[in-house]
């Protein structure tokens, strides 16, 4: 692992990664459990598995062989209830040395997932960009408001016998791409793990993201041949893991690495969490222009 | 007085407030609202849409030259509705219901006001009555359908069924989009177009506006 103490739940078996949609729709069994090989050795922490649509059978044979390859946890990737319940049941929880399942993800919207815990118990990933307020969902446009949903579903987490610990929880604050972030999605998300992991009652809880979103739609070379998303990626990592950040969805083939301060997309960072509107968006096209 | 012709290269390097000032002393010279609209400002939307499809620009660009040209925009309105100019067409767009992504949504909202669709932003986790409420108020709308979810995506066929169930499908286009969307899905569903990026959609659009 390139950095101490950050768990990489490899991102690659997902039906949303377009050369990973081949296989899937070529059926590429092989293929797919290729993935989840290279991953394992590459330090992956958990392998997630996300079929797209596919049926909930499907999502329990791909467990089942994903397994058979590799002794990593899994993180069963889907938002639909049976899907993930069909990943739960296939999961041998003794392959994995004993360790629990991630699921990804419970929200605000589909709580009804934490009654999957009397089947295998497993480590939420609680997704809390999204909230539920008095009836009305939405995104949460404020740290205060994220912090809420933090607080909110992790209540639901402790209730009905469930008792899931802070340790078995990752939250989710929701990662936006950089590139178009013209609201202050990062300024928000910074600001509720900070005040997340000031929570003494939130204590030992982990932190993640997909880190891969957080400069999609990016060029991959900055003007003097040097990477972009590499680097801004690790920025992030390198503000967010003295708030909490332990965890990321990601990819195990990039060099995530600690940034110094004056490093050029640490400066692009910080240039973007003090912008208002569409300076911050101006900030990242500067960084690779 | 600055040249009207530099409206175009203010909107395609997305310099609002250059695009701002030019149109402004455009209309104080009484240019015409209409030529500059087809004559710079749609073509510079149209180069950034080719940069874009030749990776030459990426979405920070298309965001801030949809932003210049919505402020030029803004700003022509009243002298385009005196010249009895009309948008490019009509595009009711929101995420839909159970489906809380907006980055996407919001990408092609803007692309299409940049290529001068009015566009009517119903946000996110929209129920299908809502997308034919506002379909409803003009024929020929095109109804813009968001969704990244696996188990979302099927509502786009429920709206189908809606604007189907309400009389309104057809004088009603609908084109859809989102990360698990493919065109296969949309010939499935019976959607009328499909694109997988907010620069196609504006194509798209004109494609179906055009019939």
């Amino acid at each position: 692992m390139a950095i101490e103490g950050l768990r990489i739940i490899g991102e690659s078996i997902n039906d949303s990664v377009p050369s990973t949609h081949k296989l899937f729709e070529a059926n590429d069994i092989e293929g797919l459990l290729a993935l989840a090989k290279l991953q394992d050795e590459k330090g992956a922490a958990y392998i997630d598995v996300n079929v797209g649509p596919r049926s909930p059978e499907f999502m329990a044979e791909m467990v089942k062989k994903v397994q058979s390859v590799t002794a990593k946890p899994l993180s069963i990737d889907t938002p639909d209830v049976a899907t993930a319940k069909a990943g739960l049941e296939a999961y041998d929880m003794d392959r994995a040395d004993g360790a629990k399942p991630v699921l990804n993800s419970i929200s605000a919207l589909r709580v009804e997932m934490f009654d999957l815990y009397s089947i295998v118990p497993f480590c939420p990933i609680l997704l809390i960009s999204e909230q539920m307020v008095d009836g009305q969902s939405g995104p949460c446009h404020t740290a205060e408001q994220t912090y809420e949903a933090a607080k909110s579903l992790i209540a639901v987490a402790r209730e009905g016998g469930r008792a899931i610990a802070n340790e078995d929880v990752i939250f989710d604050p929701g990662i936006a791409p950089i590139g178009t972030d013209s609201e202050g999605n990062l300024k928000r998300l910074v600001a509720a793990m900070e005040m997340i992991h000031a929570d003494a009652d939130l204590a030992g809880a982990h932190a993640s993201v997909g880190l891969s979103n957080f400069t999609v739609m990016l060029p991959p070379n900055r003007a003097d041949g040097s990477r972009v998303k590499g680097p801004l990626e690790s920025a992030f990592i390198t503000k967010t893991m003295p708030l909490g950040l332990d965890t990321i969805i990601g990819s195990v083939k990039r060099k995530y690495e600690l940034l110094a301060p004056d490093h050029p997309a640490m400066v692009c960072l910080e240039d973007v969490l003090k912008a208002d509107g569409f300076d911050g968006i101006m900030h990242v096209r500067e960084f690779y222009s | 007085m600055s040249d009207p012709a530099e409206l175009y290269d203010a909107i395609l390097t997305g310099n609002a407030k250059k695009a701002e000032e030019i149109t402004k002393a455009a209309l104080e010279a009484k240019c015409d609202a209409g030529e500059l609209l087809s004559k710079y400002m749609i073509p510079a939307m149209d180069e950034v849409g080719k940069r874009f499809e030749a990776n030459e620009f990426f979405v920070p660009e298309l965001l801030i030259a949809a932003r210049a040209m919505k402020t030029s925009l803004e700003l022509l309105t009243p002298a385009m509705a005196a010249e009895g100019l009309e948008a490019a067409g009509r595009v009711v767009i929101g995420t839909v219901k159970g489906d809380l992504h907006d980055i996407g949504k919001n990408l092609v909202a803007s692309m299409l006001e940049g290529g001068g669709f009015e566009v009517i932003d119903l946000g996110v986790d929209v129920a299908p009555e809502k997308f034919v409420e506002a379909a409803q108020q003009k024929d020929g709308t095109i109804v813009a359908l968001s969704a990244l979810l696996t188990t979302t995506m099927t509502m786009m066929k429920k709206v189908i069924e809606a604007l189907e169930a309400a009389g309104i499908r057809q004088s009603t286009k609908v084109m859809i989009g989102g990360a698990p969307i493919t065109q296969q899905y949309a010939d499935e569903i019976g959607a009328d177009g499909f694109s997988d990026n907010a620069s196609a959609a504006v194509a798209m659009a004109r494609q179906l506006v055009e019939g």
